[in-house]
């Protein structure tokens, strides 16, 4: 072959691969724009949705449940995060399940079944302590992670249980305060949105796709001193008598505020799972019972206002027994002639039912209708029982005798502190009420205030030296208040034999009411009557509220209280006394002051008499009477 | 010719500094970014200690405890009504 042809051979070659290469330069081009229009147009939407998972993130921002407080805006719940135990349960090995068990506290067993139950997310163990997460985290077993969860807590425990109720472990309040006012206390998640860099950290300018929102706080009436102080002497009392159980609730009258409400045994919310849904109940509001004598004022107030009765009109007490229709009703104690105050004080049934049985069953209903005996009183808490009263129809003369001295009618303890609070506000009625910002129903008149104050000065009595309520006087303060005991009723509608509820409900102080307190107590064993039994705990807690809420007592009969200036002393020897005679009144002092009891002396000079005789059975609170001679 | 290098120069001069600018406030950006984090993050703890010391606070102070402590500790007892001169 000649040069010329190798060369031009050659050139074809060149020229053949250069046409190759830029062809498949050209395919290279046309393949990129194919893809770039894949990329860009057909699988934009798609592929900017994964960028966007990439480079934004969402983030959750829990807003914790708000606090109720009480009156003082002390804590009574609160919210604090505590951590809880997950996993992914397919990627939890096998061989750490004994470890992970161990260090969680629960058998491997049932670590097994937890991490069968699902192949992905699984709770392990929710709002564990700090120290047993760290334990759990230091294993460091994979798959198992940390969380946050917010866990309520209840610093006051069972003397509040009932009222608060308590959240579940979701944060949903399911009993009491927490449930009836759970969407103020709920907080709203937040959700915020956050550019994130190639490392993952967060950029600025992250927008809040829903700002976060802290529960609302709610704020009651009550206060917590007094609420202590009523569950203390509920308690105490109740272990005296060997009682069943028991409920107080105190109101402030003038605006119908709850100041305490506590029931007996109590309940505590931070481990409600440990009691039986049974022991949640609220028994102030949802429980009802006889009310017995303590219905009596009512019966009374119907009676002055139909003007046919008069506070000083008499009745004759039958001496004990007296037959209405074909049925016969009893008195604990034979009387002959009394007036009204006399009937209040003496507690006479058959009084009360002649009274009754006078002014007819209409007025009697209307006034049991009117002071709130037959609804509801509203405080907002679900479970609230309207009472029994049976429709008016139906009441024959025994029905309506039965009804004025308290049985054959129901009524909540809250219902019955609602109507000494129409007494103790002058013959007004004001709706209870459980928040503090809630202003005081307007007041609606009831009955007249004369009938009001007459009652009131009845009820002075029946806590006076005749009456059947003395042990509810504190010394030093003037209480009108009425006894009740009541024979609880059985499932077949009968009465049992052996079964009585023993109740005292009380103003204080009787001459400007502050305090209304009912005390009722279930079945008491020692004795069955409202003045040996609910008096005593009525004392109890009015001695220690009113001196906190800075109501002085009543000094005008100064005299009688040989007050002294002495520093007290504290010695064993003397305080384990059975008796103050022959000690001088300093003595004396230092041990009412060391054992809790009250003293009321008479005279001057060294003591040579005292009631009662023996100190051995004088309880924290007693008055021990002393009479001194020169 | 000379003020036509020297715009070239006060150019590219320009660029460049806008450019380091440019780096110098994404840097400062990333900082603050990582100081907001820290910050959130501090304030988040410190609101989780608010709820906890409250509720310490609250079970301290909790009537019945300082009863306890009044009575068996400090030999304190519950105010007569006649030691009750002005509440």
């Amino acid at each position: 072959m000649s040069r010329f042809a190798k060369d031009q051979q050659d050139r074809v070659f060149i020229r053949r691969r250069l046409e190759a290469v830029a062809g498949l330069v050209a395919v290279g081009f046309l393949l990129l724009t194919i893809r770039a229009v894949d990329l860009h147009w057909l699988q934009a939407d798609e592929l900017q949705a994964m960028a966007d998972r990439q480079h934004f993130r969402q983030f959750e921002s829990v807003a914790p449940r708000g606090p109720i407080v009480d009156t003082h805006g002390r804590t009574l719940s609160e919210s604090i995060e505590v951590p809880s135990i997950a996993a992914i349960a397919r990627e939890v090995p096998k061989a750490d399940v004994t470890k992970l068990a161990d260090a969680l506290g629960i058998t491997e067993k049932r670590l097994t079944k937890k991490l069968s139950r699902n192949k992905g997310f699984v709770w392990l163990a929710r709002q564990v302590s700090p120290a047993t997460a760290e334990k759990v985290m230091a294993l460091n077993v994979e798959g198992v992670r940390q969380e946050s969860e917010w866990r309520r807590f209840h610093p006051l425990g069972p003397e509040i249980g009932h009222l608060l109720g308590f959240v579940g472990i979701d944060g949903d309040g399911l009993e009491g305060v927490e449930r009836n006012f759970n969407d103020k206390l709920s907080g709203t998640p937040g959700i915020r949105l956050v550019q994130r860099d190639a490392r993952g950290h967060s950029l600025p300018g992250g927008s809040w796709l829903k700002q976060p929102a802290m529960g609302k706080t709610v704020q009651l009436s009550l206060d917590s001193t007094i609420q202590s102080i009523a569950y203390a002497a509920l308690a105490d009392g109740i272990r005296q008598q060997n009682a069943k159980g028991g409920s107080v609730v105190v109101m402030r009258p003038k605006d119908g505020a709850i100041v305490a409400m506590a029931n007996w045994p109590g309940f505590n919310p931070n481990s409600f799972g440990k009691h039986k849904p049974g022991e949640w109940r609220n028994r102030v509001i949802t429980d009802v019972f006889e009310p017995g004598s303590t219905l009596k004022p009512f019966t009374i107030a119907a009676a002055l206002d139909s003007g046919k009765w008069k506070p000083e009109s008499r009745v004759f007490c039958e001496d004990g027994k007296y037959q209405v229709a074909n049925h016969t009703i009893h008195d604990d104690h034979q009387e002959g002639w009394l007036d009204l105050t006399g009937l209040i004080s003496r507690s006479s049934n058959i009084g009360i039912a002649k009274v009754a049985l006078d002014i007819g069953s209409e007025r009697l209903y209307n006034m049991l209708a009117e002071v709130g005996f037959e609804r509801r009183s509203g405080i907002g808490l679900s479970g609230e029982s309207p009472g029994i009263i049976p429709p008016i129809g139906r009441w024959g003369p025994v029905e309506t005798a039965n009804i004025a001295f308290g049985q054959g009618i129901a009524v909540t303890p809250l219902q019955l502190a609602t109507a000494f609070c129409v007494l103790a506000n002058g013959g007004n009625y004001v709706a209870p009420k459980l928040l503090a910002e809630q202003p005081a129903s307007q007041p609606r008149r009831v009955m007249p205030a004369k009938t009001a104050q007459t009652i009131i000065t009845m009820l002075e009595a029946a806590t006076g030296p005749n009456g059947t309520g003395g042990k509810a006087v504190p010394a030093g303060y003037r209480v009108a208040g009425k006894t009740g005991t009541a024979q609880k009723p059985s499932a077949d509608g009968s009465y049992e034999d052996d079964k009585f509820t023993a109740v005292f409900a009380g103003i204080a102080p009787a001459d400007n009411p502050e305090l209304v307190v009912i005390v009722v107590i279930d079945e008491p064993q020692e004795s069955i009557y409202g003045g040996q039994v609910a008096a005593p705990v009525f004392r109890n807690i009015v001695a220690t509220a009113l001196p906190y809420l800075g109501i002085s007592p009543n000094q005008s009969g100064a005299s009688e209280w040989q007050l002294l200036n002495t520093s007290l002393s504290n010695s064993s020897e003397l305080v384990s006394r059975h008796s103050l005679i022959r000690l001088s009144l300093r003595e004396a002092r230092s041990i009412a002051s060391a054992r809790g009891f009250q003293l009321r002396t008479h005279g001057t000079g060294w003591i040579s008499r005292q009631e009662p005789s023996s100190l051995d059975s004088v309880v924290s609170g007693d008055l021990v009477e002393v009479w001194l001679n020169e | 010719m000379i003020s036509r290098r020297l715009s070239t120069i006060l150019i590219l001069g320009s660029v460049a500094m806008l450019a380091t600018a440019q780096v110098w406030l994404s840097h400062i950006r990333y900082e603050l970014s990582l100081e907001t984090s820290r910050v959130q993050k501090e304030q988040n703890e410190l609101k989780r200690e608010m709820h906890q010391l409250n509720l310490e606070l609250a079970s301290l102070t909790r009537p019945e405890r300082l009863r306890k402590i009044a009575q068996t500790e400090l030999g304190m007892a519950p105010p007569l009504p006649i030691q009750v001169v002005r509440p």
